[in-house]
């Protein structure tokens, strides 16, 4: 299987590519990996990876610097049904919009819209409510049967850093919560992809075992 | 909910992790990489490095620690020390680390926080403050750089709202009186900034045990504690700070995870 990291100049690709390497190294798993910009390369992979950290309109403006990629994007993972991970601003992109920083529209390939987290009130120690929300947090799991929860308890926590949330999401498009001040869509996804808020390739052993369970997830 | 993190912090001097009080009488304490592997596998929740190397071309032998412990650890990495320009950023980050921590030359050139915030987002940028008691500032305390030696006639509290606006994701706030104490972290410090600042705080500094990770948390909001010499000196282990912060009602990750 060919798995591309798509490559728009967002910061962390180094930490992706290494996680997804480890991950299918200690499970056996085939898979060959490629972080790239190449339009080629990606229509040819079978599994997409959108990494993205940094805010929303750059991403966007990144991912516009390569003429055709978004274009490309939508057709393999909407019209060919390609396997596709969107993880941070990646996930975030593939809701309608976002309201960071200006109005910058996203893939619109699932509802809602990315709003900042609300800052009001204090939290269980009575210490003020921080953006970004920044650290580990557990799942609130909704669809217990998607097969990329596999062993993934609410227990297991995940490296969460951003400071927007998606709202006005589908009940049936999020797969799993987590609580911050609000409950936020941590997992969302319908049919061929999913995206995280979190970062999975930054979560540890419960980071493996999500990018495991992703990878080996027949839509 | 959110955990409350502990921070494992290694000081390293041309490759080699050091220990020593205030950078003085450094010791060779070994490799950062395996060190950084075990504390992530011992639950870290994140790891700092903090190259001291004095010059330029051992600053690079930095990359190649970075990169190692990155290919292994999968948990979010700080880096710092020495990070002057837009280029040490882009180097660090494609080195593998997550976050890049400036402090002298934030002071030097306030513009890099917020060019380097617009380049890489905010999340990747934090301002290490160097703290020390000063009674003639509005705050009670002063700006250092060069591990407390240098003054900087900047006062702590402005410095750290001013960062923010700047594009500051998080605050790394060490009291240099506290600093090699072991007495426990500075909490009116920590307080003060923790409480007027929207982003999170990670408190340094005096941390003799896991009562003061407890302490710092419970009594000055911080969001994060960082150590460094009592887990080298193996005096504490991440396990026992944890298992001391969450019998006193603070969330922490799971050890094993």
């Amino acid at each position: 299987m060919k798995l591309i990291i798509i490559d728009f100049g967002s910061g962390n690709l180094k930490s992706v590519e290494n996680a997804f390497k480890n991950c299918v190294y200690t499970n056996k798993l085939k898979f060959t990996i490629k972080v790239t910009n190449k339009l080629d390369l990606i229509s040819k992979a079978d599994h997409l990876v959108l990494p993205g950290v940094g805010s929303f309109p750059d991403c966007k403006k990144g991912l516009q610097k390569i003429s055709g990629l978004i274009d490309l994007l939508t057709d393999e993972v909407i019209n060919k049904k390609k396997k596709f991970l969107g993880i941070c601003v990646g996930m975030q992109l593939m809701a309608n919009y976002s309201r960071e920083k200006k109005l910058t529209s996203g893939f619109g390939w699932l509802c809602g819209n990315f709003k900042k987290i609300k800052t009001n009130g204090l939290d269980y120690l009575g210490r003020n409510y921080k953006i970004p929300h920044m650290g580990w947090n557990n799942l609130q799991i909704q669809n217990k049967n998607h097969p990329i929860l596999d062993n993934i308890t609410g227990n297991e926590q995940y490296y969460f850093v951003h400071s927007y949330a998606l709202d006005n999401a589908k009940t049936n498009q999020i797969i799993a919560y987590t609580i911050y001040n609000q409950k936020i869509p941590a997992i969302i996804g319908k049919d061929n992809y999913v995206g995280v808020q979190f970062h999975p390739e930054k979560s540890g052993n419960s980071g493996q075992k999500f990018i495991y369970n992703w990878l080996k997830w027949i839509p | 909910m959110l955990t409350t993190r502990v921070i494992a912090c290694l000081d390293v001097h041309n490759g080699r992790t050091v220990k020593g009080i205030n950078f003085i009488n450094l010791k060779d304490a070994g490799d950062p990489v395996e060190q950084a592997k075990e504390y992530s596998a011992l639950g870290a929740d994140e790891i700092c490095f903090l190259d001291i190397s004095a010059t330029y071309e051992k600053r690079n032998t930095m990359f190649d620690v970075i990169s190692k412990t990155a290919e292994s650890c999968f948990v979010p990495l700080t880096v710092g020390g020495g990070v002057k320009n837009l280029q040490d950023f882009r180097d660090l980050l494609n080195s593998g680390a997550d976050k890049v921590s400036i402090n002298s030359s934030a002071v030097y050139n306030p513009k890099i926080i917020k060019d380097s915030s617009e380049k890489f987002g905010n999340q990747c940028v934090v301002l290490a403050i160097d703290a020390v008691e000063n009674k003639s500032f509005p705050s009670g305390y002063e700006v250092t750089t060069h591990g407390g030696r240098k003054k900087t006639n900047i006062d702590a509290l402005k410095w750290a709202k001013q960062g923010v606006r700047n594009g500051a994701g998080e605050i790394l706030l060490t009291s240099m009186n506290s600093d090699g104490t072991k007495k426990g972290y500075n909490l009116k410090l920590t307080k003060l900034i923790s409480e007027n600042v929207a982003v999170p705080v990670i408190a340094s500094g005096g941390a003799g045990g896991p009562k003061d990770m407890v302490e710092v948390v419970l009594k000055a909001g911080a969001s994060a504690v960082l150590a460094a010499s009592i887990f080298h000196y193996g005096i504490h282990s991440i396990h026992s700070v944890k298992k001391e912060m969450s019998e006193n009602g603070i969330l922490t990750r799971d050890c094993d995870n």
